[in-house]
């Protein structure tokens, strides 16, 4: 559990069976809010604080594993180069080649990168004493989801050739009836130009915000219940229903692993799926 | 009874979504056990319209904090 998590157990720990004890106090939304170690003092950011540090060891992470696959190149791929293959294949086969065919190929790095760093970001919720995934922040996948929605209105303008027919082509349904042109174009763009870019960045931000206080509910009840000292009966009692609330952590943190992985794949997904339908003609 | 409206508001808008993960899914598993030769562009698309769906739900879970 992260170290805010940690003292906001603190203070009610062993509070189950005790007479007059503190009531549970669920994590709240705070343990999001990490007070910053430096300011900038700047308008606008939130200065040096755990996202940050976390968001640097995800990047070094994801420029070490690139680094480490990619260093000694052959036609016999060693071991190392070897897993970087299977995740460069995973990613194309799954992921660009479905969406986009042949065509989608160059634009694999995007992907790749993508894909490895957002699966490093949410990774970052299960480092032990750092627990917090640097996508449960907003900021973070918003800066990600720009890059895509940017990337896809250029390939659009470039693919389709020209500014109008790009916007054209994207709002105006082909073969729709003139009379339905009026409520249907609005919708377009709302759904396409506003909507798609928020809930690229927000699907990822919510599942991991949502996971990481699940996560933090789980130990601080763990600790609220652990109260040894009730007596023989109560005693056990607590120790076994902390016991219960540990397992569920353990499994909830496996579960969440999945999740992180999904919503990585989800996230490279989409973007494929937004540069693809960019790509082709309308 | 204390508490705030905006989680009812949230299990509301949850019904909807896992109706509809439900039904992606169960599509979903019927298509491959039809057809399992046509398993990778099934699961892909399994995984678009499950995003797609699921936006719902995690709207209703940021509005519910965001809305005070």
């Amino acid at each position: 559990m992260s170290a805010d998590t940690l003292n906001l157990a603190a203070e009610g720990g062993g509070g189950l069976f005790t007479p007059g004890g503190p009531g549970f106090e669920a994590p709240s939304v705070g343990i999001f809010f990490p007070s910053p170690w430096a300011d900038y003092n700047l308008p606008y950011t939130g200065g040096f604080n755990k996202y940050v540090v976390l968001l640097l060891v995800a990047t070094a992470l994801v420029a070490l594993f690139l680094w480490w696959t990619a260093r000694r190149q052959s036609v016999v791929p060693g071991r190392s180069q070897g897993i970087g293959e299977l995740t460069f294949l995973f990613v194309r086969d799954q992921i660009s080649r479905p969406m986009m065919g042949v065509k989608g190929d160059k634009y694999m790095p995007l992907l790749l990168s993508l894909f490895l760093f957002v699966f490093a970001m949410n990774v970052m919720g299960l480092i032990p004493f750092l627990q917090l995934p640097v996508t449960s922040n907003l900021s973070y996948p918003a800066g990600l989801a720009a890059i895509v929605y940017i990337t896809f209105i250029v390939v659009g303008i470039r693919a389709q050739g020209g500014v109008a027919k790009y916007f054209k082509g994207a709002v105006v349904p082909s073969g729709a009836p003139w009379w339905i042109l009026p409520i249907l174009v609005p919708i377009e763009i709302i759904s396409n130009f506003l909507i798609r870019p928020a809930t690229h960045a927000i699907r990822v931000f919510a599942t991991m915000f949502a996971g990481h206080l699940l996560l933090a509910t789980f130990a601080a009840a763990g600790w609220y219940m652990f109260n040894p000292a009730a007596g023989p009966l109560f005693g056990t009692i607590s120790v076994l229903f902390s016991g219960a609330s540990l397992l569920a952590f353990i499994v909830f943190t496996a579960f969440e692993l999945v999740i992180m992985f999904l919503q990585a794949f989800v996230f490279t997904l989409l973007a494929a799926l937004y540069i693809g339908q960019a790509q082709e003609a309308h | 009874m204390e508490g705030s409206l905006n989680v009812i508001g949230y299990g509301i808008s949850v019904i909807g979504a896992g109706i509809g993960v439900g039904i992606v899914f169960g599509m979903g598993m019927q298509a491959i056990a039809r057809q399992p030769e046509a398993r990778g562009p099934l699961q892909t698309n399994i995984y678009i319209g499950f995003a797609l769906i699921e936006a719902l739900a995690l709207l209703g879970f940021v509005l519910a904090f965001a809305i005070q």
